[in-house]
Order: C-alpha cells, then structure tokens, then sequence
C-alpha cells in the first residue's frame, strides 16, 4: 500500500505542495488525483465550474513530450483530443508559448531544445488544456540549480498571472515554501497526512522570501518533522532488506 | 584511410592476377570483372538477373510488410493475440527460413510462388518481432500524457502508440529487407534457373569466373545500396529521432 | 515464487494454442481435409522421428553439422574477437576497414562457397570456412562496437589512476566491451546454423541441410517434417538456450540485445 487514509481539501486558486519522503506515494496521489491510478478506496472530487473543461493536465517529471511532435503541436495535443477547431488551438499555443517564453521555437523538435526549455513546453501544454486542477510532479527535479531558480519565478509569475488551482509534488522544502500557500508533509510509507502548514510569507512572493526571518523559522519546524520521517524511512528500507518483497 | 584500404586491396589483387602470382583463371583482375560488369549489365544476363532479383524482393518484401506490421501491433496491445501467436513465431524465428523451402516446393510446386515465399517468410518474423518490440518498449509515461490529455482508445494507438513505435517498426523493415534479400538470393543460388543468386551458381559451374564475380559484386552492392538508403530514408523520414541506433 | 496454477493461468493460451493446434492437425489430417501427402499427421511424424533416431540415420546428420558449426564458429569468433578488438582499439584501421565490411556484409554467405572452393580444398574445410563469413563479420561489428561504445570518462579515470597499456586493456577495455562481445558470440552462433543448413542443401550429402533437401528429393514428405523438427530444436537451443546458460553463468554480463 503506498497511500493510507489521506483527507486533503483545496482551495479554488490555491497552490498546494506536496512534500514527503521518498517512496511517500507523492507521485500515486498525483496519478490517483489524474486518474491514471485507481486507488482501492476513497474519493476525488473536484468541482467543475466550467462544463467541458477536462477536470486535470499533469506536468510530468523530465517532460513527458511526444517527441515526433513539434513544440506547438505538444501544446496542442490536449485540445485536439477534445475536438478543439484548428484556428483556436493554434492561437492557444501561440498565446501559452509567448507566456513561458518560447514563442520562436514553435517548429522545434523536442530533442533541439534544453532540458529547461523542454520542461516549460511541458507546463504550456497543461496550461493550454485549461484545466480546473493543475497537477505537477516534480516538475523541476531533473534541471540543474540555476535554471531551477529562474523556473521558480517563472511559475510564480504565471500563476499569478492564471489564477490556477495547483497541486504541485516536490521534494525541495526550500520550492514548497517559495511556491506554495500550504505545504502538505506526508509520513513514510504508506503515505499518510503528518501535518499541513501554512505558508503565511505574504503575496506576491519573490526569492528575497528566503531571507525572511518567518521563511527561515518556518523551514526549520518542517525541517525537523521531514527529518523524522526520511530517518524513519531509510530505517524501513534497511529492515525491508532482510525480509521478502511483498506486494 | 577510409578510400586508400580498398583501393590498396584492389590495386594489389589487379597486380597479382596480371602477373599471374595468383591464377587469373580463379581470380581474375577487377578491371577484367568491372569490365564484365558493364558489358554484361548492358546486353547480357547480368541486367536479367538483376531485375529478376529485384522483382522478387518486391514482392517478398510486400508480401512479408503488409501482413506483419498490423499483426506486430496487434501483439502489443491485446494480450490475448500476443499470448496466442508468440510460440509460433518464437519457434520459427530461429530456424533458418530456407529450410521452408521444401515445404513449399511441395506444397506450391517449383516456381516463383514458393521461391518469394521463402524470402518473404525471412523479412516476416523479423518485422513482427521488431514492431511487438517497438511498443512494448515505449515510454510508459507517454501513455499517462495520453490519457491524462484525453486521448483514449483508437486516438491513443494512433496519436500515441503508432508514432512512439514507428521507429522500432522502421528498423524491422530494414532489417527484413536485408534477410529477404539474403534469402533470396541463397534461394536462386539453390533451386531457381534465373536471378542474380543463380548467375553466381551457374558461372562457377561453367567456371566463367569473370561472370562470377560480376554478378557476386551486383549483389553485394544491391546490398549495400538498399541497406544504406533505408537508413537514409529513416533519417530523413523520421526527424524527431535523435539516434537510428543499429 | 507464483504458484503453478497462477502460472498455468498467466500463459493458457501460450500453452494451449499449439497443443490444439496440432489436435486439429491430426484431426484434419486423418480425416483427409488436409492432403496428408503435404500435411503428414504429428503422430506419423512422430513415428518417422523416433525411426530416423532408432537405427541411427539422425544422429550421424546431427553429428556432423554440430560438428561442422562448431569448426567454424570457433573460427569466427577466435578471428571476430580479435580483429573487433584491434578495431575498437585504433581508429586508422577501422577506418581502413569500414567500407570493405560494409560491402562485403550484406552478401548471403551460400555466394561465397564458389569463392572459398577457389581458395581451399574444397569439400569439409571450405564448407566450414564458408560457414565462417557471416558469423566473423557479425563477431567483428559487435566487438568493434563494444570497445568505441565504453565511456571516455570511464577510461579517462583509469588512466588518471594509472592504468596504461595492457592494464588498460585488460581492466577497462575488455571487461567494457564483453557484453557486446557476448551478444555478438550468441548471434554469430544462431548465423552459424542457418548458413551451415543452406551450405548443406547446396554441396553435401550429410548434415541435417542435406537430410532435409534429400527428403524433398525423394518425396520423403515425413522425414522432411522430422528433419524440419531437429533443425528447429536446435534452433531453439542455440539462441534461447544460450541466453539462459550466460544469464546463469555470467550474471554480472547483460545482454545489450539486437533485434
């Protein structure tokens, strides 16, 4: 089992972050919240306020693109699944592209651009699908430190911008605090609810948060309680070790 | 280095069949087998034999591509047909496909039918086992960006799970190319009366080596020719691949 | 471990297709929906099997064309191996010989018995020579590619630590390039056995090939399926089997695969 009793509320236009320990579940809650993963029990529910819009569009880990598709045709893809008139989609992704910067490398090929380059592809594509719940999956992970920090602003920017619901997974405390209005620590395996944080570091937020006193503070209390828990995972793994693999 | 290797190889062969420290009569010069090579493509059986080669592949090839591609997919994604054709084509795969030869000999009696048959059987289990193995191999994150942005059923295989194994499925064809032509060849070396691989034959019985070899290096570069331009073809045709790989 | 009824479960159909395959064979066969001249019943084939086995015949066929692949795969792979890895090692000759390879490789391996009946006494040793060239050339090309593939980093470290000549060959080079070597050994060894049974059909009157292509010629439709049977197990053998002896063996080896 890798998710146990989990109870979480969001908020229309909230930024929720996801941390935990490896092997937490953070990516199954993310695909049970997608429903590319059945869980055995349990509900989502998301409310629609707008009928015909698909209810998530996940931003996946190292991209996801496909790569015999063009930068635009990518954007597109969800809305010509839906039956979205050709005119509309294309000035749909020409209107995203501009928005993470990539308006000129519309005709590229996914293996032509950069890993930073190809991840903001990833996030133009969820976004042009509209989605009441934007789902992201460590969306960052795979970039090295400097392009991180400026894809950081530019989320920021966009959902400022968007207005967007968002669940986003991560296993950076420091991105959880700068992104998000709530942080939501999950125990070790299974994945359960530790304890949910409020992030109250004021809005708009930049990277000069990170020389507040309260954001200091703050990273220190999740700190010391994510610290239990990885310490309480790796115990796991080292016993796990002698013992059968199961399910 | 790359030119000088061959061209030395060559140059050496002329000179030691010229003055004879090897016998002309079993190796004649290049100049002499070139030279036989131009005369013979223009008014002889060397240009017969090439296109009855040729024609043959065609059709083997045709007859191998169209059927094995769509069963290939089928394989990869419904489990039941996988289960049910995969003993089969694991027990023919490795049996060299001339040993089908007799079979349909017999069954089709001797003629063109059961010779392209023969070589179509080689580019057949290849083919299939490419594509099965082009989407079993794929990217199962695509899937999820399928799904995930509403593509579902026939949209998925063919917006998702068709592009994703297109280059698997072209490296099956050149692969299949490749065999069918092998097998063909050693097919007419074998049972046909026509054809470059029967050229070969009959020269060397008749000991006309210069024939012989002209028609050994017509198959070579066919080989050559058609193998490196699928490979052009596959990079030219799909862009978006980084790396052909072998 | 899964329990074998779970296991039964998983692969019926695998299973079970064949098995009601050759029921129905047998059924349509016997009852003359199949022309049993072409389609032998599996039974009869059976009995014709165990025939050839019992008084001797198949043996001696199987016999010599092990035999005959097991000459000249030991060729190919002691010439393969080496002439892969002095190409893996200086690119001036790689180079030198890319293009002759290139050319020389698509040609089916049967064209070149004239050729090598030329160059050595024809009869068993050309035969096996013959046999040799397509197994070599795919020996080469896979050991060759084992050694350009292995990380520059990787040797650049073993130097920086001070392996330099043999010592870099034989705890960088070598080891990074097995895999490759292994999988080349296992494909030129599945070569082996198809070009030896087309060599056989066209120049012998022993092996499994010239059992199978004699059958044909006397109409011996039973014996061809016999045969057919052999040559297919061995088949099996060769390129199944030999995956799983290495995996056993040497465990620490992937195999990079082909296809």
């Amino acid at each position: 089992m890798a998710l146990d009793r989990i109870s979480l509320q969001v908020d229309a236009g909230e930024f929720l972050c996801i941390v935990g320990p490896s092997g937490s579940g953070k990516s199954t809650l993310l695909r049970v919240l997608a429903g590319l993963h059945r869980q055995s029990a349990g509900e989502v529910r998301i409310e629609a306020d707008r009928p015909g819009t698909p209810l998530t569009a996940m931003v996946f880990q190292e991209h996801a693109l496909l790569p015999w598709r063009t930068v635009r045709d990518n954007v597109t893809f969800g809305l010509e699944n839906r039956g979205v008139a050709r005119a509309e989609r294309e000035a749909r992704a020409r209107e995203m592209l501009a928005m993470v910067g990539l308006a000129r490398f519309a005709r590229h090929y996914p293996h032509q651009l950069s890993g930073g380059m190809k991840q903001r592809v990833g996030i133009a594509r969820a976004l042009a699908n509209d989605p009441e719940v934007l789902l992201m999956d460590e969306p960052l992970a795979a970039l090295d430190a400097q392009t991180r920090t400026i894809m950081q602003e530019e989320l920021l920017r966009i959902w400022a911008t968007l207005g967007k619901t968002v669940v986003y997974v991560t296993h950076s405390l420091e991105e959880a605090l700068l992104l998000g209005d709530r942080v939501v620590l999950l125990t070790a395996r299974p994945g359960r609810v530790c304890q949910i944080y409020s992030v109250d570091l004021g809005r708009p937020r930049g990277l000069e948060v990170r020389g507040s006193p309260a954001y200091g503070a703050l990273l220190e209390t999740i700190w010391s309680r994510l610290r239990e828990e990885v310490l309480r995972a790796i115990a796991a793994d080292r016993g796990a070790d002698s013992e059968p693999a199961g399910g | 280095m790359s030119v000088a290797v061959p061209v030395a190889a060559l140059v050496l062969w002329e000179i030691c069949s010229r003055l004879a420290i090897v016998s002309p009569r079993y190796f004649p010069a290049p100049t002499t087998v070139a030279w036989t090579v131009g005369d013979r493509l223009v008014a002889g059986d060397l240009a017969g034999g090439l296109l009855v080669t040729l024609a043959r592949l065609a059709f083997a090839f045709a007859l191998a591509a169209v059927p094995a591609v769509p069963l290939g997919l089928l394989m990869g994604i419904a489990r039941p047909v996988r289960d049910l054709v995969e003993p089969y084509v694991a027990f023919i795969f490795p049996v060299p496909k001339i040993t089908l030869l007799p079979f349909l000999l017999i069954i089709l009696g001797v003629g063109e039918p059961a010779f392209v048959l023969t070589g179509a059987s080689s580019a057949f289990f290849q083919i299939v086992i490419s594509t099965l193995g082009g989407v079993q191999t794929m990217d199962p994150r695509l899937l999820e960006v399928g799904r995930n942005y509403g593509a579902r059923g026939a949209r998925l295989f063919w917006k998702v799970i068709l592009p994703a194994a297109l280059p698997s499925i072209f490296t099956g064809l050149r692969l299949g190319l490749g065999l069918a032509l092998v097998t063909l060849v050693a097919v007419e070396f074998i049972a046909a009366k026509s054809g470059l691989g029967h050229l070969v034959f009959r020269h060397w019985q008749m000991l006309s080596t210069p024939e012989m070899y002209a028609a050994f290096a017509l198959v070579g570069a066919l080989g050559l020719v058609l193998t490196r331009g699928l490979r052009a073809l596959q990079a030219r045709v799909l862009t978006w691949q980084e790396d052909i790989g072998v | 471990m899964k329990a074998p009824g779970r296991w039964l479960a998983d692969r019926w159909l695998t299973i079970g297709s064949p098995i009601a395959l050759l029921v129905l064979w047998e059924w349509a066969s016997a009852t003359g929906i199949l022309r049993a001249v072409f389609f032998p019943r599996p039974s009869t084939i059976a009995w014709h099997l165990r025939d050839l086995a019992a008084d001797g015949t198949l043996w001696g066929h199987v016999a010599t064309t092990l035999v005959r692949i097991a000459w000249s795969f030991s060729l190919a792979a002691v010439l393969g191996v080496a002439i892969g890895l002095a190409m893996g090692l200086w690119r001036r000759l790689r180079e030198g010989l890319d293009p002759v390879f290139a050319v020389i490789y698509p040609i089916p391996s049967v064209l070149f018995l004239p050729l090598v009946s030329f160059l050595v006494p024809p009869g068993e040793i050309a035969l096996v020579v013959t046999t040799a060239v397509t197994s070599f050339f795919l020996i080469a090309f896979t050991t060759t590619h084992g050694v350009t593939q292995i990380d520059r980093l990787v040797v650049e470290a073993a130097q920086h630590y001070g392996a330099r000549g043999w010592r870099l060959f034989a705890a960088v080079l070598l080891p990074g390039a097995l895999p490759f070597i292994f999988t080349g050994l296992r494909l030129g060894l599945g070569f082996a056995l198809i070009v030896v049974v087309a060599v056989e059909i066209v120049s012998t009157s022993r092996g499994l090939g010239a059992l199978l292509w004699l059958s044909w010629q006397v109409l011996k439709v039973e014996d061809m399926y016999a045969t057919f049977f052999v040559i297919a197990l061995l088949g099996a053998l060769l390129s199944y089997g030999l995956v799983a002896l290495r995996a056993r063996l040497l465990p620490w080896v992937p195999d990079v695969g082909d296809r």
